[in-house]
């Protein structure tokens, strides 16, 4: 797929291409308002990542633009002012989500391939672990068949490291995931090691999960080769 | 006291003062208007007698009586003449008041002494009028004053308190006014409409007060909400940068511990910047209150979601609610964090086999949430400065950045919500929420 990345912090946007290209994508850079506007013009992208901060350029506009163009790219909005104003205009305007800075790559991943199985339609496919069966689409986690009775939380949890399976995810990446930022001025909640804990023990009843994996000091990780 | 009542009861009581005045004086001043017009007519009653002997002569007054006097009543007995001989030529001329034993009845009369010489007699003459007459009169026009003055009084005092409640409504409105505001930039700048120059001068120096402080908070809030969006974008670099490492596969795991702990630190960093841009938001009114929504929900919401932390923590979250609000016009999210923050933080500051309770219930007709814990509870000290942005509860816990319970406040502010905080060292800590009552 490609990707254009609209943002005028170079090195940012540089970190960001590194990262969607091991995870391949194709990226193109575009670090003002007239070149995004130009590339958009020519190219046909799937998706714009789209920083509304740009000196020279409205980036609102750029999505009026590239609708103008009859462009399929679908755009994410990346800006560091994370009023409400701007979002609803934003997704008013037909971006297809929105993210606040300092987001975490990873999640900016999820929603890339969010957006995409959305517009090309495709249902999300069971993920197997050993005898645990992972069903995205019912949000439920199935033991041989029987399904194991975890909570809503747990479940976020489960499937967002089970989709970035043999990435270590931090307690701080996974907490921003499933709560937001409520608890913003907690950084050092435990919360995710208490989830994780009542995870295995219900995990556990069934079959033992070493694919489940601490990462000293990091975070979490679902090993792969299971 | 209020200032119409002030007004109003000092009209009243310089008037009663006066009133009182004026009756007591009254009786005095209608004897001194009666004697005067007593005495001119015995005036003009002995220039008739003296008239008449001079027309006359004295012999049909004494002759007809052999005693060498004479008197005569008028039926009513109420005024007298009386013509006497005596012996000495001493002149008379003098205006009395003398009692008359008359049927066994004292009776006051007024007197006019005078001496005639006839013939070589000197002849004493008297003629009288009664008092009694007048001092009924005197009575009654007491009796008839008090009454009208006291009407009179009562009068003027409602149209007092009338006529000083519509001037004074002006100053009514402007304290209103202020006192429905909570935050400056609500304040309505609409001109207040009276004719009082003295309230139209404290409206518009209000106003000019009230616009001048205005651009100040919003120029405040602009800073801090530019400065936050500047800081953004290099850490989010760095979260970039650093988050690219961590995904190494072949990556030394101290180092890796390393980066998360640099990354620990970012977030720190990120979380005072929201911190500050969250409340300096909500103060500048950049957040929605459109939802409407049971309270209830939402602190059932929270119990669930904090339970398992709580439990890990061995300590016992319980919620008991009574009563419920529907809390209209509001921001839910900004009340499930506001909620979300008391509790949790509750759970950090009991230890092991403490309880948590969360409870609603309408307290005085008013709907009022505690959150109470058996925690370590709060000095005095911590109490004052509880609610204030970056007054750490405890300087050595170093849970959070201390700012959550000034966010709390924040929120609470903007919802109209009253927020306390009761605590007693060593025992526990209750946060206490007062919802607005239902109008």
């Amino acid at each position: 797929m490609n990707i254009l990345i609209v943002e005028d912090e170079k090195s940012l946007a540089t970190e960001m291409a590194e990262f969607l290209k091991s995870e391949n994508f194709l990226c193109d850079l575009a670090y003002t308002g007239r070149e995004a506007s130009e590339k958009i013009a020519i190219n046909l992208y799937d998706f714009v990542l789209l920083d509304l901060g740009l000196p020279d350029y409205n980036g609102l506009d750029l999505i009026k633009e590239a609708r103008m163009h009859n462009s399929e790219a679908s755009f994410i909005i990346i800006t560091a002012r994370g009023s409400v104003e701007e979002k609803v205009i934003g997704l008013d305007l037909g971006a297809d989500d929105y993210l606040a800075k300092p987001f975490a790559l990873i999640e900016l991943l999820s929603r890339i391939n969010a957006v995409a199985r959305r517009k090309f339609n495709v249902s999300n496919p069971d993920i197997i672990i050993d005898n645990f069966t992972i069903q995205i689409q019912s949000r439920k986690i199935l033991f041989l068949g029987k399904e194991v009775d975890i909570t809503k939380k747990e479940y976020d949890l489960i499937q967002y490291l089970v989709i970035n399976q043999g990435k270590v995810l931090t307690r701080h990446q996974l907490y921003e995931h499933i709560w937001g930022n409520i608890l913003d001025d907690q950084y050092d909640s435990n919360f995710i090691d208490v989830h994780i804990k009542n995870l295995r023990k219900k995990l556990n009843a069934y079959a033992p999960t070493p694919w489940l994996e601490t990462v000293r000091g990091v975070g979490y990780r679902i090993s792969t080769g299971h | 006291m209020k200032l119409k009542l002030k007004l109003s009861l000092f009209n009243l009581l310089s008037k009663l003062v006066f009133a009182a005045l004026f009756l007591l004086l009254l009786p005095y001043i209608i004897e001194r208007i009666n004697l005067r017009q007593v005495d001119n007519d015995l005036i003009q009653k002995r220039e008739q007698v003296i008239s008449l002997i001079g027309n006359i002569g004295i012999e049909p007054f004494i002759a007809s009586d052999s005693s060498d006097a004479f008197g005569s009543y008028n039926i009513l007995k109420d005024e007298f003449i009386s013509l006497e001989k005596t012996d000495t030529d001493e002149e008379m001329n003098y205006i009395e008041v003398t009692p008359r034993f008359i049927e066994g009845e004292e009776i006051y009369y007024r007197v006019l002494n005078y001496s005639i010489k006839v013939d070589d007699h000197t002849y004493h003459l008297e003629v009288g009028k009664s008092l009694s007459s007048i001092q009924n009169t005197a009575r009654n026009i007491r009796n008839v004053m008090l009454i009208l003055l006291l009407f009179i009084i009562l009068i003027t005092f409602l149209t007092d308190i009338e006529y000083t409640h519509i001037t004074l409504k002006p100053l009514d409105k402007i304290t209103r006014k202020l006192k429905e505001i909570s935050d400056p930039a609500l304040f309505d700048m609409l001109p207040l409409r009276t004719t009082t120059s003295d309230f139209q001068r404290l409206d518009q120096t209000l106003r000019s007060l009230m616009t001048h402080i205005n651009v100040l908070f919003q120029k405040e809030k602009e800073i801090t909400i530019n400065i936050s969006h500047e800081l953004m974008t290099p850490v989010s670099v760095l979260r970039s940068k650093l988050e690219n490492i961590l995904l190494r596969e072949d990556l030394n795991p101290e180092i890796a511990a390393k980066i998360e702990e640099s990354l620990k630190t970012l977030h720190h960093l990120r979380s005072l910047v929201n911190s500050l841009l969250l409340i300096a938001r909500i103060e500048s009114h950049q957040y929605l209150r459109e939802d409407s929504f049971s309270i209830n929900e939402v602190l059932m919401e929270i119990t669930k979601e904090i339970r398992p932390i709580a439990e890990d923590a061995g300590v016992s979250l319980k919620q008991s609610l009574a009563d419920d609000y529907h809390l209209g016009k509001a921001n839910r999210s900004l009340i499930f964090s506001m909620f979300f923050n008391i509790v949790n933080n509750a759970v950090k500051n009991t230890s092991a086999g403490g309880e948590i309770i969360v409870n609603s219930i309408d307290q005085q007709n008013r709907f009022t949430v505690n959150i109470s814990d058996t925690g370590k509870g709060l000095t005095d000290n911590q109490k004052a400065t509880i609610f204030s942005r970056f007054k750490m509860r405890d300087q050595t816990s170093g849970d959070g950045t201390g700012i959550g319970l000034a966010i709390a406040k924040t929120i609470a502010d903007f919802h109209n919500i009253e927020i306390a905080v009761s605590s007693e060292a060593g025992k526990g800590t209750t946060f206490i929420f007062h919802f607005p009552r239902n109008s």
